[in-house]
Parts: C-alpha cells; sequence; structure tokens
C-alpha cells in the first residue's frame, strides 16, 4: 500500500465525516426518493412521473407556481424599490442600520408565529378585518383572508420583500454615483439615466433575487399549513400523501412530485448561480 | 416643488411598508393579551381587559415547558454538530486547499435543492424501513437541522478564516513550531468567535422557528407544540408565539450586529 502523505491524510479526516454526512442524510434519502418516483411498482417507467401531473396534483403545481411567481414578482419590485429609496436617502442614519437588521430577522420569520399574527390581523375576527368593516369594506369578501389566495400572498410578502431587500443591496450599492453625473452631464434626465443605465445594470440581480423569492416561496410549509392544511398547494399535498391518507401504492405518486420539486428547485439554483456570476462583475472592483 | 413631491412620496411609500410590518405583530399581541372580543371593540373598550396573565400561563404550562427545553436541546446538538463537521473542513480547504472552496460552497448550497418537505419524505421512506429505531427520537431531527443551516454556517466560517488571513496566521504558527491541535484550537479559533457566534445564533434562531420537519416525522418542539396550543388555548399561544418572535428576532439582530462590527461580508440569507 502506497504511503498518504501527511497532507493526504489530514485532508481525509476532514472530508470523509463531512462525505459520509451529506451521503447519508441528504443524497441517500433524496436519491432513493428519484429512483423509486422514475421505478413505480419496481419497473422502469415514467408513469408516476406523468401521473403526477394530472388532476389535482396538477392544479397543486399550477396553484403553487401562480403563488410562487406571484409573490416574487411584487416582493422583488417592492423589495428592490425599496433599497433604491434607502440608498437615495441619508438623513436618518439609524434608520439604515435598523432596516438591515430588521429585514435579515423579517425574511426568516416564514412559520408558525408569522401564520397567527396574519389571522389576528386578516382573519374573519381580525383586528383590520374589523377596522376595515367600519369603514363599509369587507376585505374578506375581497379575498383577502388568510385562507384565500391574496391572503397567502400578503403572509409570503411579509418575509418576501425584506429577503429582496438584502439579496439586492448589494447590487444597488454598486451603481456608482459617477454613472449618474456622467448621464446627467451628456443631458439625460432621472427618467432617461434609469432606463438606459440603472435597470439593464441591475436587470440581471433583480431577475436572481425574484428566483430566490421563487424557490423561498414554492418551498415555504409551516405558513401554508397554519393558514389552510386543506389547500391545494404542492408542500401540502406531499404532506397529504406522506401522512399514509392514500391507498396504499400511492406512495410513488408521492416521490414523483418530489422529484418534481427538486427538479424545479436545482433548475432555480442553476440560473440563479449563472446570474450572479453577471451581477458580480458589476458589483466587485 | 418636484423635490418635495419625491420626498413625500418616498416617505409615504416607508410608513406604508413600515405599517404593514408592524400592523399584524399588534394585532397579535392585542389577541394575546387583551380579553375583548373583536365584535365588542369600541373606543370605550379599547383599554379595557388587559392582562399579561397570557405569558405567564404559557410559561407556567408544562408541555410548553417540556416542548421549549427539546427545542433548546436541538438547537444545541444542531450547532455542535455543524460546527464539529465545518470548521476542521472550512479550516484545511482554506490553509491546503483554497482552490477547492468554490466546491464546497456549491456542496453546501445542497440543502437549498431538496427543501425540508422534499427531504422529510426521502427520510421516512428510507429510515422508517432501514432503521426505525432512528426515527423513534426527538434527536434524529439534529443531522437534518444542520444540514439546513449548513449554507449559512458555511459561508460565516468561511468569511471568518478570510478576514483573517489564516493562511498566514498559520504559517506563523507553524515556523515557530506550533502543532496543528495548537494552530486550530489556540490561533485559529479565538479570532473565529465573530463568526462562529453568527452563525450559532442564526442555526438557533432556524431551529426555534422549524415547522416541516418536526410535524410531519411528529415530534413535539416548539413550533409544533404551538399550533396545537393555540387551537386549545388560543391567547396564550398567541403570547408564547410572541415570545418566540421576540426572542428569534432578538438573535438575528444580534448576527447582524456581530456581523457589521466585524466587517465580515456574511449574508443571513445563506446566498
Amino acid at each position: 500500500m502506497a504511503r498518504m502523505s501527511r497532507e493526504t491524510r489530514t485532508g481525509l479526516y476532514v472530508a470523509v465525516p463531512f462525505a459520509l454526512f451529506i451521503g447519508l442524510f441528504l443524497l441517500y434519502p433524496t436519491g432513493a426518493i428519484i429512483y423509486s418516483a422514475f421505478t413505480p411498482g419496481d419497473q422502469l417507467s415514467l408513469d408516476g412521473i406523468l401521473r403526477s401531473l394530472s388532476g389535482t396534483y396538477r392544479q397543486g403545481f399550477i396553484n403553487s407556481t401562480v403563488l410562487a411567481v406571484t409573490t416574487a414578482l411584487i416582493g422583488g419590485v417592492i423589495g428592490m424599490l425599496l433599497a433604491v429609496v434607502m440608498r437615495s436617502l441619508e438623513r436618518p442614519r439609524w434608520l439604515h442600520s435598523s432596516l438591515d437588521s430588521w429585514s435579515a430577522v423579517a425574511s426568516q420569520l416564514g412559520g408558525v408565529p408569522l401564520a397567527f399574527a396574519f389571522i389576528a390581523a386578516i382573519g374573519t375576527q381580525g383586528l383590520l378585518t374589523k377596522v376595515f368593516a367600519q369603514v363599509g369594506i369587507n376585505i374578506n369578501d375581497l379575498g383577502v383572508s388568510p385562507t384565500g389566495f391574496w391572503g397567502l400572498v400578503i403572509v409570503y410578502l411579509y418575509f418576501q420583500i425584506p429577503l429582496m431587500f438584502l439579496v439586492s443591496l448589494p447590487a444597488i450599492n454598486g451603481l456608482r454615483r459617477t454613472w449618474r453625473e456622467a448621464a446627467a452631464i451628456m443631458g439625460a434626465s432621472g427618467a432617461r439615466y434609469w432606463v438606459r443605465v440603472g435597470i439593464p445594470i441591475l436587470t440581471p440581480a433583480a431577475l436572481g433575487g425574484m428566483l430566490l423569492l421563487f424557490v423561498n416561496s414554492f418551498a415555504a410549509y409551516a405558513t401554508a399549513y397554519v393558514l389552510n392544511p386543506g389547500g391545494a398547494l404542492v408542500p401540502l399535498q406531499i404532506r397529504f400523501l406522506l401522512q399514509g391518507n392514500v391507498i396504499s401504492g400511492e406512495e410513488d405518486l408521492g416521490y414523483a412530485i418530489v422529484t418534481w420539486v427538486i427538479g424545479i428547485l436545482m433548475a432555480s439554483l442553476f440560473l440563479l448561480t449563472w446570474l450572479q456570476r453577471r451581477t458580480l462583475r458589476w458589483t466587485q472592483s | 416643488m418636484d423635490a418635495v413631491m419625491k420626498s413625500l412620496l418616498k416617505w409615504a411609500f416607508l410608513i406604508a411598508l413600515a405599517l404593514f410590518f408592524l400592523l399584524p405583530m399588534l394585532a397579535m399581541a392585542r389577541f394575546a393579551f387583551q380579553s375583548v372580543p373583536v365584535v365588542l371593540l369600541t373606543p370605550e373598550t379599547l383599554f379595557t381587559g388587559w392582562s399579561i396573565d397570557p405569558i405567564v400561563e404559557s410559561f407556567t404550562n408544562p408541555q410548553a415547558l417540556s416542548a421549549a427545553r427539546t427545542s433548546i436541546m436541538l438547537a444545541a446538538l444542531t450547532i455542535l454538530l455543524n460546527l464539529v463537521l465545518l470548521i476542521p473542513l472550512a479550516v484545511v480547504t482554506e490553509i491546503k486547499a483554497p482552490r477547492l472552496r468554490p466546491y464546497l460552497t456549491a456542496v453546501t448550497l445542497l440543502p437549498w435543492v431538496v427543501p425540508p418537505i422534499a427531504l422529510v419524505v426521502g427520510v421516512a421512506a428510507t429510515f422508517r424501513t432501514g432503521a426505525p429505531w432512528f426515527l423513534a427520537s426527538v434527536y434524529s431531527l439534529v443531522p437534518f437541522y444542520a444540514l439546513w443551516a449548513m449554507p449559512f454556517t458555511y459561508r460565516a466560517l468561511d468569511a471568518g478564516l478570510r478576514a483573517i488571513s489564516a493562511r498566514t496566521l498559520f504559517e506563523a504558527a507553524r515556523s515557530m513550531g506550533a502543532s496543528m491541535p495548537v494552530i486550530v484550537f489556540r490561533v485559529l479559533l479565538p479570532n473565529m468567535t465573530a463568526s462562529i457566534v453568527a452563525a450559532s445564533a442564526l442555526t438557533a434562531a432556524m431551529v426555534l422557528g422549524e415547522f416541516a420537519f418536526a410535524s410531519l416525522l411528529l415530534k413535539e418542539t416548539l413550533p409544533t407544540f404551538l399550533v396545537n396550543y393555540q387551537r386549545s388555548d388560543a391567547r396564550n399561544g398567541l403570547a408564547l408565539a410572541l415570545v418566540i418572535l421576540l426572542v428569534t428576532a432578538v438573535g438575528i439582530a444580534a448576527v447582524v450586529r456581530v456581523l457589521r462590527r466585524r466587517g465580515l461580508n456574511v449574508q443571513t440569507t445563506g446566498i
């Protein structure tokens, strides 16, 4: 047996436990699902994969995608706008640092307590529901209830907007003031500067941020579960299949849905890292 | 005039957002601490029926305490596991093989591709048949929480190592004859406390709020207990939720402060 150098041995000591850990708890379970998804009933076939895109499950994918795209677009635009506005405001310095901290907090706040807060605010017995009722507007009838689509959008925006704010800060801060001055010297108006310089430079960062929001919202489980456990969203349907509420033999369907989710997220993250590399070109140096 | 308009618009936008973020929290606090139903809420009853009993009650509820203990233990074990796995890896990569760094960054991002709701299906399918004893314990959650916290933890450690130029420190210590354990424990780690503290606090915040895994594997942690508690005792449940929110918020805000003071360029988002 060839003698290993000291360095190779050190490398192995740290790499092997890590690789075993990732392999056992992440790759093995994930691989097993994907394998089962393509071999329903122990035979290689695409049945499960295709069946998981039909009927109620198709509706689940449509709903989840629409929800994720909607919150990514709205959250993306508002979050980015917030970053632009904050950059133009220099005066209250405390506002900058407290907004940074608050965004870090709020972007992690998806979950049970957040769902409770919105039930208290816009639920049927909610405080804001009552306030709006005073002026004759029933917001629940307008679709803004924690169980409805727009209600869910509003709840998700609570963590999507701060997340977008955080991820777009580097790009916004990368906009040099000199570019703006140069544009002004050549006679460009503020609007023209944004159309020809600002927005084109920010586009990769904005798309990357929105993809992150998409991933974040597509896989979100806790908030959706607490607000409406029976909703037709992919994460909730996975739970339904996992908890054995179906005839035996339907596990393969669950595996197929999970395989789709992993595929969608993987594609999004690949695209995201590619966009990030394009963004770095402007934010570095 | 135009400038005034612009600044007005900006402030209106900021105030609208502030309201959006504040009002749900205030509504929750009102439900928790005021025992007047919304229907009966009028200017006259606005200041009646307030009390902090729900907090006291939820803190003396034995089930809540045991759920909190479980969650705290889970957080501690998750942090420990992640540090034990990732510190040696990050140190060796930085000192001996910096060219491997991009690959490690990519690998530690894998948990984002397989979100908890997807991973839990695989875990149930493989471990329930292969090693049912493993899933019986509540601590079987630890490895999965560690995975979930890995993207941020690795980035924080990596940024910490780069900020102290670990390779130079390593070579300086080595040339003076220090052994590897001495270098790691007496030179590198004491200089990395900021990133270790930040990674730990953020991990703790994540574990305290994690719901999908615990709920689907039927474990009672703070968030899963909270859902049942709120159903049986709405006001106490909301009060407990507020406390959890506050603890999480303080923890993450502390992380941001530590990172900024040390000038570490790490995003709490893990990306």
